[in-house]
């Protein structure tokens, strides 16, 4: 069985990206192959801020989310408008918005909710963390 | 395919996530894929008439409503015990349900997301 994850709680505001950390670890610790990916929506899209920089002794959440990426090679993605209107901003967007600085942490990935639908018919079941 | 609620239970003016899961639910519908909205709670508030926010306040999401149809949103439900919805004019296009209806419903769909 695949999951797909749906974050929608603020990573400030709420436990959601804490949690679904957890779950996905356990989940890829049991069945490596048992998540398709992780779409961020509303306020978990700030996840995906480079800038931000937790102070030295709390978690810092982006860099731990991005270890999975990495090790488990799981795409994460951004709501691209939610993304946007929040100010978490790749190289593209960046440009067509003339503005001088990008700001979407390395391993993210802005995508439209059409992308989520895709995931949405492709796996077996969806899991919102909020 | 699959048959999805979308659930609205936040305040349309107190964050974006009434207008987030909406947005999500006319996505869905744009890929032709089924689903129904219920509402409880401060998003009830969406469905009076007459509301007319300021940009600071937020959008009217309440002119949302009449276009759902063209999405093929058609089935939009809220509980019936909501009895303060009588006493103003509110938007026509919902189904009341008892509360047997209200949380068996939550079981006929394979996804249920809330916003």
């Amino acid at each position: 069985m695949q999951y797909t994850l749906l974050i929608t709680g603020s990573p400030y505001q709420s436990k959601a990206c804490h949690t679904a950390l957890r779950f996905i670890r356990a989940a890829l610790n049991k069945y490596p192959d048992s998540i398709k990916g992780v779409f961020f929506y509303e306020d978990a899209v700030l996840i995906g801020n480079q800038t931000a920089q937790p102070p030295r002794d709390e978690v810092n959440l982006t860099k731990a989310w991005q270890d999975i990426a990495e090790q488990h090679k799981i795409p994460l993605y951004l709501c691209i408008a939610a993304a946007v209107r929040r100010g978490i901003i790749n190289e593209s967007e960046s440009r067509r918005y003339e503005l001088e600085q990008h700001t979407l942490a390395e391993y993210f990935q802005l995508e439209g909710l059409g992308t989520l639908v895709d995931l949405m018919n492709t796996t077996n079941k969806i899991i919102q963390f909020r | 395919m699959k048959h999805t609620l979308i659930h609205l239970n936040s305040s349309p003016y107190s964050s974006l996530a009434c207008k987030e899961g909406l947005d999500f639910a006319l996505v869905l519908a744009t890929f032709e894929q089924p689903v129904d909205l219920c509402l409880s709670g401060a998003a009830l508030a969406i469905l009076t008439d007459n509301q007319n926010p300021t940009a600071e306040q937020g959008k009217n999401l309440h002119k949302l409503l009449d276009g759902l149809e063209f999405y093929d949103i058609e089935n939009i439900f809220i509980e019936k015990h909501h009895s303060w919805l009588s006493n103003q004019p509110t938007w026509q296009g919902i189904q009341l349900l008892n509360e047997a209806e209200w949380q068996t419903m939550f079981s006929q769909y394979q996804q249920v997301f809330r916003f």
